[in-house]
């Protein structure tokens, strides 16, 4: 049951994490919003989406922990229903939190896009009621997943039936917690595929965008005007499911090399030893990242190769 | 009780340093490594840190709930390094997959002509007028003992706050605590690198690295006294959660 749960936890995360990414793409929040930022500026009067509440960290682990609170706040007053609460409690927190985000996502926009004013940019209404709710949906389903991954870790030893598998932290810590982590992926990962191809798509491809392109941003869809929704669109197909895999595969063996220990150190038994299950855990988490090592290694060999040097001006 | 004072202040210390050192080992690209413009990891210092510390204080607090009483302060702690390694290590990995496959671009150092570890040559792989791009296999190893040093920095500061040898504050203020040390020393030293650094082989790195840790230290005896002080009071003591 242990490893079943390990697995759903694991596929919420990569759900997760791949709606983060595409909810940073649809805002232009993040990194690539230095672009979006300066586009105005460099003379390229533009149609997309441009809000930078914070880093996405900080700004998923403020939705997330406030989903997270709200649920437990309904799951205290529910607790006599027991564990079928968490089917309304979690839903509810991941729309309050939702709802609050989309909040911030208009009053950010709109405040970039007056500040703009001197170098003509206007504010396409149609532009802002168009994005809010794939950004609401969008940032929904990651928050509902975070919430959900929270509530399972939180409950894991009476989901399960092994004692001692939750994990101690309260509900909206954890949220705090996977928000936190879950916004540092999307930022590191899904950014570049936005950042560099999409938002750059006439420029020449597998080259890094030089300085002087800054701002140059690509304004024109493969049929008009581009906003962010195409930015979606386009990075649904690489960019986010890759992000996604980033954080399911953190998830998923940062909990199997624990539970993996656990299950050696003779777990809920007589012969429970904490410091064997704890130093399994290690060994196995040490082979994994000296693993990573060298699949990176060897990827970037075959790139070297494959591409060979940068050629042109 | 004096003891344990000192061990909690010790640990607080030690556990800032290495968070700060964290900071500074990893490749840090910034908002340019999202458009391949630098090399390193396409987000903040201090978000990027905060990820992977606070994935590593998840599992040391699973690894601390292993013991009823008196956890291990050296396992907890290495547990809370292999999680922050791994975080690390697969965001690395998938950024590179990235910059590889969604946008053919090599990975390559902008700071160093050869790559300390490989000996592969760099120059000619970087676009011009670019920082470098991608996370070359240097980085990917010194981003890979970043986690390592920072994971334990904040799982050791956790694990002496939450053990009832030690502070035996509640398990929420003490995860809240050490993500809080964390960050403080995480802001100190982004401000330190001022803007991106590559890793270990970074000249930044050697230029800097003293008075990251200077500055470091100052923060973490603050933060040490602050739990002291806590910690004789009895006012964190306990839990407020």
């Amino acid at each position: 049951m242990l490893f079943a749960w390990m697995l759903i936890i694991a596929f919420l995360a990569f759900i997760a994490c791949m709606f983060e990414d595409l909810e940073s793409d649809i805002g232009s929040q993040s990194n690539p919003n230095s672009q979006i930022q300066l586009a105005p500026e460099m003379g390229y009067i533009h149609r997309y989406f441009n809000k930078a509440i914070s880093g996405e960290g900080l700004s998923y682990a403020l939705s997330c922990t406030i989903s997270g609170t709200i649920a437990m706040l309904i799951l205290l007053q529910l607790e006599s229903v027991g564990p079928k609460a968490a089917i309304l409690a979690i839903p509810v927190g991941a729309a309050v939190g939702s709802l609050v985000h989309m909040v911030r996502s208009s009053v950010c926009h709109v405040g970039r896009e007056a500040a703009h004013k001197r170098f003509e940019q206007p504010i396409y209404l149609d532009v802002l009621y168009g994005h809010l709710l794939p950004i609401a949906t969008h940032n929904f389903l990651a928050v509902i997943c975070i919430t959900a991954i929270a509530y399972i870790q939180s409950n894991l030893g009476i989901l399960s039936g092994v004692a001692g598998a939750s994990n101690p932290f309260p509900l909206p810590l954890l949220c705090l917690i996977w928000g936190l982590t879950v916004g540092a992926i999307g930022s590191s990962t899904g950014d570049i595929h936005y950042g560099t191809e999409r938002a750059f798509q006439d420029k020449p491809f597998g080259e890094g965008r030089r300085v002087v392109y800054h701002g140059q941003i690509c304004r024109y869809a493969d049929c008009g005007v581009r906003t962010s929704k195409d930015v979606a669109a386009f990075c649904a197909k690489f960019g986010g499911p890759a992000t996604g895999l980033a954080f399911g595969l953190i998830v998923l063996f940062e909990n199997w090399r624990t539970v993996i220990g656990m299950t050696l150190g003779g777990v809920a038994g007589p012969g429970w030893n904490p410091s064997l299950a704890a130093a399994w855990g290690i060994g196995i988490g040490i082979v994994i990242a000296v693993v990573l090592v060298i699949l990176a290694r060897a990827i970037e060999k075959w790139a070297r190769n494959k591409y060979g040097p940068f050629v042109g001006e | 009780m004096i003891e344990a004072l000192l061990l909690v202040l010790v640990c607080i210390i030690i556990g800032g340093l290495l968070s700060s050192l964290a900071v500074h080992l990893m490749p840090v690209g910034g908002a340019p490594a999202a458009m391949s413009t630098a090399t390193g990891i396409a987000t903040g210092c201090v978000m990027l840190m905060t990820g992977a510390a606070v994935t590593g204080l998840f599992t040391a607090s699973t690894v601390a709930s292993f013991w009823v009483t008196k956890p291990n302060v050296i396992l907890v702690a290495l547990s809370g390094a292999v999680g922050s390694m791994l975080m690390m290590g697969f965001t690395m990995f998938v950024g590179n997959l990235i910059y590889i496959f969604g946008a053919g671009i090599v990975p390559c150092s902008g700071r160093v002509a050869v790559d300390p570890i490989t000996k592969d040559s760099q120059t000619e792989y970087k676009t011009p007028r670019t920082d470098g791009h991608g996370v070359p296999t240097a980085s990917f190893v010194s981003g890979i003992l970043g986690g390592f040093s920072g994971g334990f920095g904040g799982a050791l500061i956790y694990v002496v706050l939450v053990s009832d040898s030690y502070a035996h504050f509640s398990v929420a203020t003490a995860g809240i605590v050490a993500m809080g040390i964390f960050i403080a020393n995480a802001i100190i030293a982004a401000y330190n690198i001022g803007g991106t650094i590559e890793g270990f082989h970074d000249p930044k790195f050697k230029a800097r690295i003293r008075t990251g840790l200077t500055c470091s230290l100052i923060v973490s005896v603050l933060c040490g006294v602050i739990i002291v002080i806590a910690m004789l009071t009895g006012t964190l003591a306990g839990g407020v959660m």
